[in-house]
């Protein structure tokens, strides 16, 4: 066959198989919404009595939450907060009276970035230092590598970013110390952020790379005579992908939802932040936003991690279609 | 083949991520709306041009804001930042009720009559002239605007509002209410257009000595000053942008490097760094925080006045402020902090152990008892909650520390069940108000009529005594009467010690020593109506 008509039917599949994977979010996304709004209801606490504080009077808070419909049945509350999400109304904030959606307009601009740049730079060393450490395995360069991945994955975020404010902020005065503004700010928090998952990344290359450089498929190609930068990367790299793409799919959803702790640490305007202080205020309208918005990313990430399979391991393509 | 252009797939959808990160790089950059975004190169030179006059200063605090709306707020951060942009008719200053937009006032004997003499010629940062209307207006908005009940129920006795000409207004109350002057302080006047058609949560429109420019929630807000204000000349500063910071160690970094220029509160474990900084100043006033555990006076053994006082004389008090304050806080002698008008001291319940072992034995615990001390998940209430716990032991009195999440805690003490069904023993918690209001100071906490959830009196006292003086000083405005009647309120209560009487905290705040003018008022508010670069 012509490999261009090959190239569109594998696009042809691809996009059916990614509308498939929509069609079955759709009933997902109503079980999660159903399970977040009963649950958040169910904590104990009143975001009404939280907000006016402790002189207000018991009619004036039972008014106030007969105004915003909270002395409703949880049946009722959730049918007209469904209605309002598909007109694309998330609400407002019980706290700051703000619509919900522009409450999260920036943060969750600034998630995205954050979560790509650590993203980015964690694959890309991981891998690399992953691979230098199983071609090298038990040498200096294992030894040093995995020596980076241990402190990777043991330093606590939010220590390291305070190490690198005091070193890069006020030692050296090169990067500022928070905030959103330029790209100069992403910097350190995406080194805070990406540091452990680095690490990850390059245990598991290593590991699974170990695995794959002892199959008889490399020996075949080194028999044949191939030069150790084209079976590294190609045949062997290639091969032990998919486990490094799953753990990394995973880590970028979990990003996504904002890393309180390095948000804190660098005063980053992300989502995290937004979570913790909306359940602290049981902010109902704006925890089940995020919580929703979270599942959707996750069931994003996790449909972007199969495409990837199919590309890595044509088996798995196989088996599924 | 097919696995050649997997690969090439991969590697396409790599660069494409590469590209996008890149691109939003240069998109952040260059967003015309984002005014500050040459702050993050801005923020270096700021350090090395210290010679140079600035105009622009940052200011981090440790909290997000939560609305510009000064109607419907409450909380001290939005407070103060509404505070650089809107004024009200009257403020306070060191617990004196001080004129700003009305030059004079009146109140009539039973204080049911307030009347304003509005300054004349200011004008709103939108050109609205400010009189009689505006000033109606607003006070309507309050009164009338159901959505504001959070924080309007002040007004709740206003029945009349008359404008008398057009700088001249009266307010009549249906009940006497000397009070009502501070409630009044945050009810700042807002542009009778902007009234009618802004957000007000986004876009506040005052006459303040500045003006709004942006706010992106959760990073930052800025305001410029205004070129019209009314009393020119007083704030110097060209623009300011806040800066919500919530971690103690960025905030205090951003201080050394120059990113911010001001910041509060100073953590007090950073207090040695920040003091070998010739460039910083750390200065400090008293709050009007006052720091105490409740006893619940309804069951045993606190509903006996010997054990209440026992556990009193049981605290080391310096030992708790050196110990859990750092040392920056006074001893609590009244149930008001010095810092509330009318404030009167009282005799310490000075540390001793004998003493306290001899009024638990008159009332029959020699053995001690056991109790419960709850208190939120704060580190340093937990810290709190722990030396009580240890100090108390010594008496045998064994305490189980429960700290509990805000939302949990909250529902627990005000969670609408009657004083008899109240669990709670002992509460480790704070209040604060406004200088110029005794009233709120006492009644809301130790009130008859304010047990949970009606208010805050965890402690369940009630005393027809104090109750009483209570609502005679609210009704007077005959300040020597009310000082007298507030007295013997102190008097009661310290002796009756409904509770732990332990501290009132200091406000800590950190400036570059360039930065003169900017201040923390007692009840926690940036002040930086005389911001001025040295």
């Amino acid at each position: 066959m012509h490999p261009k008509i090959l190239i569109l039917k594998g696009v042809a599949f691809v996009l059916r198989y990614i509308f498939k994977r929509v069609l079955e979010m759709i009933p997902t996304l109503l079980i999660v919404s159903i399970i977040i709004f009963y649950f958040i209801h169910l904590i104990p606490g009143d975001p009404v009595r939280l907000v006016v504080g402790p002189d207000a009077t018991s009619e004036e808070v039972s008014m106030i939450r007969e105004e915003m419909g909270l002395n409703d049945p949880i049946f009722i509350q959730y049918m007209s907060y469904m209605q309002g999400i598909l007109q694309g109304d998330l609400g407002k904030s019980l706290k700051t009276g703000l619509p919900v959606m522009e409450m999260f307009e920036n943060r969750f601009k600034n998630s995205i970035y954050l979560t790509l740049f650590s993203i980015i730079w964690a694959f890309i060393i991981g891998i690399i230092i992953g691979t230098f450490s199983a071609v090298f395995k038990n040498k200096l360069p294992d030894n040093i590598g995995m020596l980076t991945a241990v402190s990777g994955i043991s330093v606590p975020g939010f220590w390291l970013g305070l190490i690198l404010i005091q070193f890069f902020s006020v030692q050296l005065g090169w990067l500022p110390t928070g905030g959103a503004d330029s790209w100069k700010h992403f910097i350190l928090p995406s080194i805070a952020l990406g540091a452990g998952i680095m690490a990850m990344i390059a245990r598991f290359t290593r590991s699974s790379l170990l695995e794959t450089l002892g199959s008889d498929f490399i020996r075949t190609a080194r028999a044949k005579g191939l030069r150790e930068m084209i079976v590294i990367p190609k045949h062997a790299l290639r091969n032990s992908m998919v486990s490094v793409v799953t753990i990394t799919g995973l880590q970028f959803g979990f990003l996504l939802g904002g890393s309180v702790v390095v948000e804190t640490v660098f005063s980053f305007p992300g989502m995290g932040r937004l979570l913790i202080d909306s359940i602290a205020f049981r902010d109902y309208p704006v925890i089940q936003a995020l919580l929703l918005l979270f599942s959707i990313q996750f069931i994003v990430v996790n449909l972007i991690v199969d495409i990837l399979y199919s590309f890595l391991n044509p088996k798995i393509r196989t088996i599924s279609s | 083949m097919i696995k050649g252009n997997g690969i090439k797939l991969l590697f396409v959808l790599f660069l494409s991520m590469l590209i996008v990160a890149c691109s939003t790089e240069g998109s952040v950059e260059s967003d015309p709306e984002d005014n500050s975004s040459d702050k993050g190169s801005n923020d270096n030179v700021v350090i090395e041009d210290e010679g140079n006059k600035r105009d622009e200063i940052v200011i981090a605090v440790n909290e997000n804001f939560i609305t510009m709306d000064p109607h419907n707020s409450g909380d001290r951060n939005s407070n103060a930042v509404q505070g650089a942009m809107l004024e009200g008719l009257i403020d306070e200053r060191d617990g004196e009720i001080v004129p700003v937009l009305a030059e004079d006032f009146e109140v009539n004997d039973d204080a049911t009559e307030f009347t304003f003499y509005l300054r004349e010629g200011v004008v709103f940062h939108d050109g609205q002239p400010f009189n009689a209307e505006a000033v109606k207006a607003n006070f309507e908005r309050i009164t009338g605007d159901q959505s504001l009940r959070l924080y309007s129920r002040g007004f709740n006795d206003i029945t009349d509002i008359d404008v008398i000409d057009e700088y001249t207004i009266k307010i009549t109350l249906s009940q006497s209410n000397s009070s009502m002057l501070t409630k009044i302080v945050p009810a700042r006047m807002i542009s009778p257009k902007a009234l009618k058609e802004e957000d007000l949560t986004r876009n506040p429109v005052g006459t303040g000595p500045y003006k709004f420019v942006e706010w992106v929630p959760g990073d930052h807000l800025t305001v410029e000053l205004n070129e019209n204000y009314w009393n020119q000349g007083q704030a110097k500063v060209q623009k300011i942008t806040y800066r919500p910071v919530p971690e103690n160690g960025a905030r205090v970094a951003m201080l050394k490097t120059g990113e911010a220029d001001f910041i509060f509160p100073v953590p007090t474990q950073n207090l040695a760094e920040l003091e070998e900084d010739e460039n910083i100043i750390v200065e400090t006033n008293q709050s009007t925080i006052a720091r105490y555990v409740s006893l619940n006076t309804m069951k045993e053994p606190f509903n006996d006045v010997r054990v209440r006082q026992a556990l009193n004389y049981a605290i080391d008090k310096d030992a708790f402020i050196n110990v859990v304050m750092a040392g920056f806080a006074t001893p609590l002698d009244s149930v008001l902090p010095s810092t509330i008008f009318n404030y009167q001291q009282q005799e310490l319940y000075q540390y001793n152990i004998e003493r306290a072992k001899e009024l638990l034995a008159e009332a029959g615990y020699e053995n001690g008892f056991t109790a419960e001390i709850w208190g939120n998940t704060n580190s340093d209430t937990v810290r709190g909650m722990q030396f009580i716990q240890q100090q108390l032991s010594q008496i045998g009195v064994e305490l189980e520390v429960l700290s509990m999440e805000e939302g949990t805690l909250s529902e627990r003490i005000y969670g609408g069940h009657g004083p008899e069904e109240a669990e709670v023993e002992m509460w480790y918690v704070s209040w604060g108000g406004f200088p110029s209001d005794t009233d709120h100071a006492i009644r809301p906490i130790l009130g008859g009529n304010s047990f949970p959830p009606a208010g805050g009196n965890s402690a369940y006292f009630s005393n027809p005594e104090v109750d009483q003086w209570l609502f005679e000083a609210n009704a007077t405005v005959d300040a020597e009467l009310k000082r007298e009647l507030y007295g013997k309120v102190q008097q009661k209560i310290y002796e009756e010690a409904p509770w732990i009487f332990l501290a009132s905290d200091e406000n800590l705040f950190g400036r570059r020593a360039d930065l003169e003018g900017v201040y923390v008022t007692p009840n926690g508010r940036i002040h930086v109506g005389y911001a001025e670069i040295k």
